[in-house]
């Protein structure tokens, strides 16, 4: 594991020196600001009461949520191993004294946090919300809590879909349409009869219902372990990939 | 330092390596000779712990790579074929980064890198993106980058390809620099290069180690194993008396340089190589030929030792002609 730091760091490094990182941090945070700024002015000019705070409506209840992950996630992960191998790079990669493990979760490390970085900004929109009257801290962590969980599921997807081939736009695509398939089985859990099989296992696994629970501060212990499947399992099965190459 | 033994990898039903076996002393330079598509990368990456092995066993400082990957990796200093690097980095930027990632020390970091881009001649473009340096300054990158953790082994497949005579020259002398310190396996297609650097050969074909020796030996067999005849007369004939002297080889016969006007002046060209096996000398063969082309009424009009080339080697040493791409054309191997 001595070889993580150095290949975080140097996945970090090609994030930020490209231009895709800054491009889609700027895509983030342009469509987080716009989603913000129409809350704060539905809440500003509403004359009944709302039965959910703004922060509710950041966070649950919305499709931009979703719709941003979908568009920004691929190609954050698309070229973690895609690029590696099709260059070539990984080859010096793997025959200095690295461990498999070690690749991967360095790789998946500066996933996450440039994940994070994209995120840190919109702290501030609870500075300003806290300004104009009182935020619920808890509920405003159990939220960050809920999309860095997402966030890091989707990641996890995406690394391995990267190592799955050497084509970056196929990772993009395949990245693409496992985070939609999971979305839609969420969206099941309406569509399917009520009281059925299919709708209880949708409404478990339905990121909609988490991110509505957890923006109303509520942190549900299953929702916590199927978030740590959808991490654990992919990056996994990326470790034996990776281990694959070497010994297939 | 590296020991292989009845090595083989099969992909699939093909068989890429097959029952290769040998040795590499310490302090040695040896050179791995073949034509593209032989066997040698996949053979050096095996040892360099990229691919796994389907048979037998390797063994690199005292270390399996199959049981005992890490120490063995930790051992060697490997140069991948095209030196691949990562473009967006400058070259001390990613000389740091793969010292930390081969366990240098935080302390020695910066003056091992330093020894490494002196070693490999790449100090004056440190700070430059490795994506705008030539092909020639990528591939002493990728030679400080397996001397930097400085390694007792060096592993190195190719190291002159695609570069431009001057470059070649330079790489080569690095790496006669490097034999004195280091224990130096090279992967090559190229004869001439063999000859430059290195004190022993083995030569592989087909995934088979057909020879291995001294350089000298090599040498030898080179001096003496070709010759260019032009004649006068029937193409057909002359090569059926060629084909006839004691000792022939490989006939091949050569592409005329325009055609002549009148029948009776018509010329033809050949290159033939002696058999290893017959211990024929090659002067005494050269000197039969002309002879029995003589005698079968065919005017000789010219007759030129020629270099040996790789192919006329293999021809020798495996006893049948192989096709191999331009002994100098810088191809990719399988």
């Amino acid at each position: 594991m001595r070889s993580f730091w150095p290949i975080y760091k140097r996945e970090l490094f090609a994030f930020f020196v490209t231009p895709l990182a800054w491009v889609l941090i700027a895509v983030f945070l342009i469509l987080q600001g716009m989603n913000f700024y129409w809350i704060i002015d539905t809440f500003a000019t509403r004359v009944e009461p709302s039965d959910q705070t703004p922060l509710q409506a950041f966070f649950g209840n919305t499709v931009l949520l979703y719709l941003v992950l979908f568009l920004l996630i691929p190609p954050m992960t698309m070229r973690l191993f895609a690029e590696e191998r099709k260059s070539g790079t990984l080859e010096p990669l793997m025959t200095a004294p690295v461990s498999a493990t070690a690749v991967v979760l360095a790789k998946y490390a500066a996933a996450v946090t440039t994940y994070l970085a994209m995120w840190l900004p919109t702290l501030l929109y609870l500075v300003i919300l806290k300004r104009a009257g009182d935020v619920d801290l808890k509920a405003a962590g159990a939220a960050y809590l809920g999309v860095g969980l997402v966030g890091a599921s989707y990641l996890s997807i995406g690394l391995l879909m990267s190592a799955a081939t050497d084509s970056q736009f196929l990772a993009l695509v395949m990245t693409a349409l496992v985070i939609l398939a999971l979305f839609l089985l969420g969206i099941g859990e309406f569509v399917a009869r009520d009281g059925s099989l299919l709708q209880a296992v949708c409404s478990h696994v339905s990121v909609w219902a988490q991110m509505n629970d957890f923006a109303s501060g509520i942190v549900d212990t299953r929702r916590l372990v199927f978030d740590a499947t959808l991490i654990v399992v992919p990056l996994f099965i990326t470790t034996r990939v990776v281990d694959s190459w070497r010994w297939g | 330092m590296i020991s292989v033994s009845h090595l083989v990898k099969r992909y699939g039903s093909r068989v890429a390596v097959n029952d290769v076996s040998f040795e590499v002393g310490k302090g040695d330079v040896v050179g791995f000779l073949g034509p593209n598509g032989a066997g040698k990368s996949t053979t050096l990456r095996i040892l360099a712990g990229f691919l796994g092995l389907t048979e037998g066993t390797v063994s690199i400082a005292g270390h399996d790579v199959v049981s005992d990957s890490f120490e063995a990796r930790k051992a060697i200093g490997y140069m991948a074929e095209t030196a691949p690097l990562y473009p967006e980095m400058r070259t001390s930027e990613y000389l740091l980064f793969r010292a930390e990632l081969k366990g240098v020390a935080r302390g020695k970091r910066i003056s091992w890198v330093g020894s490494a881009m002196e070693q490999a001649r790449v100090l004056d473009v440190a700070n430059h993106r490795i994506g705008t340096l030539s092909k020639g300054y990528r591939q002493r990158v990728g030679l400080a980058d397996a001397l930097v953790a400085k390694p007792a082994i060096l592993i190195l497949d190719e190291p002159t390809a695609g570069m431009d005579p001057n470059q070649i020259r330079e790489v080569r002398s690095v790496v006669k620099d490097l034999g004195t310190s280091h224990t130096v396996l090279l992967s090559t297609h190229i004869l001439s290069e063999v000859e430059a650097v290195c004190s022993r050969v083995l030569v592989i074909a087909k995934g088979k180690l057909v020879a291995e020796g001294a350089t000298r030996d090599l040498a030898k067999m080179r001096r003496t194993s070709a010759a260019l005849v032009t004649v006068r007369g029937r193409a057909e004939d002359a090569r059926k008396v060629l084909k006839a002297v004691k000792g022939m080889g490989a006939v091949k016969a050569l592409p005329e340089p325009g055609a002549a006007a009148k029948d009776d002046e018509k010329t033809c060209s050949f290159r033939f190589t002696g058999r290893a096996k017959d211990e024929v000398d090659g002067l005494m063969l050269v000197e039969q030929a002309v002879a029995a082309l003589v005698q079968a009424g065919l005017a000789v009009r010219e007759v030129r030792a020629a270099e040996g080339s790789l192919e006329d080697l293999f021809a020798e040493l495996t006893g049948d002609p192989i096709s191999t791409d331009d002994a100098d054309d810088a191809g990719a191997d399988a």
